[in-house]
């Protein structure tokens, strides 16, 4: 195929010694949408990464692009220290990739679509059947195994679906929200065998728009409108938070919800039980505070990783201009 | 991945393939039972054969001779009597209301007028809506006419010669047609190929496109592209077990065409096999090309309807090419049905040699790689 080479004088970019993954600058727009806008991700080998966001933040987009499933605009990625091109079997063999949407044959038994994927990972026979077996049994899914796999429950096809990734032993391993549509046992059961397999030394990305999830991760970068907002092991995310949060004991929750909507101190509010969660702007509490009715009692509480992540994006809108629904 | 590996990869691919189709019972019948029942169907619906017209007629002479001309007229396979009236009128609202396709009347005084030696006329009405049948119609009125009055001349002849001793002598030419291949002129004979051709652009144009465009609506190609699969192998994967089902197809149709309509096979089959892999190559790369420009499984089937249409209609199945406006037909030649169609008949009615059906072997040799190569490309650009 034709393609224009600029720059063809620039040397070609090295990968950093040591590191699993690695996108340095990844861009990517569809027409005017700038999907991924400058993107930089680094993981060593055994860490698990949560890539967080709301829906349309650009996770999937990013997944994609370090398959090699879609092309970068600019920038470039490595996979186990090989640049990421269009069917370049060098890194797409090191990669296992579970999509959000199902991506497994429905007519095919469990059997057989783990034997149809390991054979296009170039398995074979004795290491084939080992492989299958082992993971059947860590998914709990070798009773099935003649079942076809559009009968399975929605728990049991993403073990599926994550087991037929994992058949060819990647070094990286990519997760489009795998616990989208799965039940809170399965889904408990899915984070503990990813943890089993970081055991392993593989490097695993997990994009989520659930934040309870972050909080297992590692390290999770917050993503929003292509960028990361902030990048860090969830923990210390919270301990370096700078804004306030409180939680509204109030009567009329609705009522005070729509109130605070105008409030410019306030960056993110949430229903919590009865009451209404606030993050307030660092310094700002006072004031708030003195803009309430009298009915309403205040109290203070330790920010978790949710009011972080609302914070943070209501931050980056206010910095771009741009007005978004606030809470 | 190593060749070995690929080639695991080609084999695994191409058994998923064929397991899929057999569970699928809907493209298992729309493989074997949708080509033979099309093919009975189209082949006794598809006939040009003009016969047992149902005719209309109003005998005003009410003669012996007229009487006898009706019953000669009806008694051969052309016309049937639908039936008689004393009323032209009635017989011409028969035609105008489409009751029936053709209306005779036997003017008063007929009988009367040819024996006192006068020339008469039969009177017809033909409704031209469907011309073929019209044409064919008038034909076969006017040739008896023509054998009626002939008959008469011989007839008088024959007594004014014995009036005068002498034998009779009636100068006249006629036609003695030798038709070869169709000696019958059977038109099922010419159309069974006309319908093999279609039948197998039809279903695996269709099948090869579905397939494709399935897996990109149902998501499992995102699955098979992050593997080290290479491209030609995932095409060939995709296209063998078709192009597989479309010989068994072509073998099926051939052999019902010879039960059902005794189309005879004089030439070689290897022949038949050749032409048929080489048309199979442009329509399996006609379903590729469809299945990576489709997103869905209907967007597919949309686009394929589009293909095969023009495709029946410049193959020459229907209307020869050569009674096609000359503007037009050079556009013949990029249709592969066209070639796959004259090879059939060259090679089923007239036994046709590798020499004779050698420019239309080149001629779909060339549109297949064409077409395959166009399809393996877009594959790509779809991935990049």
């Amino acid at each position: 195929m034709l393609r224009l080479r600029r720059r063809a004088a620039e040397p070609e970019p090295e990968p950093t010694a040591d590191l699993a993954l690695e996108a340095r600058d990844l861009e990517r727009a569809f027409g005017d949408n700038r999907a991924v806008a400058g993107l930089s991700l680094a993981l060593r080998p055994g860490e698990l990464y949560g890539l967080v966001g709301p829906d349309g933040a650009g996770k999937t987009t990013t997944i994609r692009l370090l398959t090699g499933l879609i092309t970068p605009d600019a920038g470039v990625a490595f996979i186990a220290g090989r640049r990421v091109a269009p069917g370049s079997s060098e890194t797409l063999e090191a990669l296992g990739y579970m999509p959000q949407q199902y991506s497994l044959y429905g007519d095919l038994s469990v059997h057989e679509n783990l034997w149809f994927f390991g054979k296009l990972f170039g398995l074979s026979g004795h290491a084939m059947r080992e492989r299958r077996d082992r993971l059947l049994e860590v998914t709990r899914l070798a009773r099935f195994g003649d079942r076809r796999a559009s009968a399975l429950s929605g728990g049991m096809y993403k073990k599926l679906a994550l087991a037929c990734a994992l058949l060819h032993q990647p070094r990286v391993l990519l997760l489009d929200e795998p616990t989208n549509g799965v039940d809170p046992v399965s889904r408990r059961e899915l984070w503990d065998l990813l943890h089993e397999f970081l055991h392993e030394g593989m490097a695993i990305i997990v994009a989520t728009p659930y934040m309870d999830e972050a909080s297992r991760c590692q390290r999770v970068g917050l993503m929003h409108r292509g960028r990361l907002l902030a990048e860090g092991r969830p923990d210390e995310l919270v301990r370096a938070f700078e804004h306030e949060t409180l939680l509204l004991h109030t009567d009329d929750r609705d009522a005070l919800e729509e109130d605070l909507a105008s409030h410019d101190e306030v960056l993110a509010v949430s229903p919590h039980g009865s009451a209404v969660r606030v993050v307030v702007r660092a310094g700002a509490a006072e004031a708030f505070r003195r803009t309430l009715p009298e009915a309403i009692r205040l109290e203070a509480v330790a920010p978790d990783f949710e009011d972080v992540f609302l914070a943070r994006v209501r931050d980056a809108e206010t910095a771009s201009g741009v007005g978004g629904p606030r809470g | 991945m190593n060749a070995p590996g690929q080639l695991a990869a080609l084999r695994s691919m191409m058994l998923k393939e064929v397991r899929q189709t057999v569970r699928d019972p809907r493209l298992a019948v729309m493989l074997v039972v949708g080509p033979l029942l099309q093919l009975t169907l189209l082949g006794f619906a598809v006939n040009l054969d003009i016969e047992h017209v149902p005719t209309v007629v109003a005998d005003q002479d009410r003669s012996a001779e007229s009487r006898a001309m009706v019953r000669e007229i009806t008694a051969g396979d052309a016309f049937d009597l639908a039936f008689a009236t004393p009323d032209a009128e009635h017989a011409m609202a028969a035609v105008t209301h489409g009751e029936a396709p053709v209306a005779l009347i036997l003017p008063r005084g007929l009988a009367e007028d040819l024996d006192s030696g006068k020339a008469t006329a039969l009177q017809v009405l033909v409704d031209g809506g469907e011309p073929n049948r019209a044409v064919i119609a008038q034909n076969a009125l006017s040739a008896y006419a023509i054998g009626h009055s002939l008959q008469l001349a011989r007839q008088r002849l024959s007594a004014r010669a014995a009036a005068l001793e002498r034998a009779p002598r009636l100068p006249t030419t006629t036609v003695v047609p030798r038709v070869f291949y169709n000696p019958t002129l059977d038109s099922q004979i010419y159309f069974v190929p006309g319908v093999a051709a279609t039948l197998l652009m039809t279903i695996i144009l269709a099948v090869t496109a579905m397939g494709i465009a399935r897996e990109k609506e149902v998501g499992t190609l995102e699955q098979v592209l992050v593997t080290p699969i290479a491209p030609s192998i995932l095409v060939l994967g995709k296209s063998l077990p078709y192009a597989g089902l479309g010989l068994l197809d072509l073998a099926l149709v051939i052999t019902a065409g010879a039960v059902v309509f005794d189309v005879p096979l004089r030439g070689p089959l290897s022949l038949l096999a050749l032409g048929g892999v080489l048309y199979l190559l442009s329509t399996v790369g006609l379903g590729l090309l469809v299945g990576t420009l489709a997103r869905t499984q209907q967007q597919a089937f949309m686009i394929a309807f589009m293909v095969i249409l023009p495709a029946i209609i410049l193959s020459g199945f229907m209307t020869p090419v050569a009674n096609m406006p000359p503007w037009l037909q050079p556009f013949t030649a990029f249709d592969p049905m066209r070639h796959f169609v004259e090879i059939l008949r060259a090679v089923l009615l007239k036994g046709a040699t590798f020499t004779d059906i050698a420019p239309q072997l080149t001629a779909l040799a060339g549109i297949g790689t064409v077409l395959f190569a166009s399809a393996i490309r877009s594959l790509h650009r779809s991935l990049a």
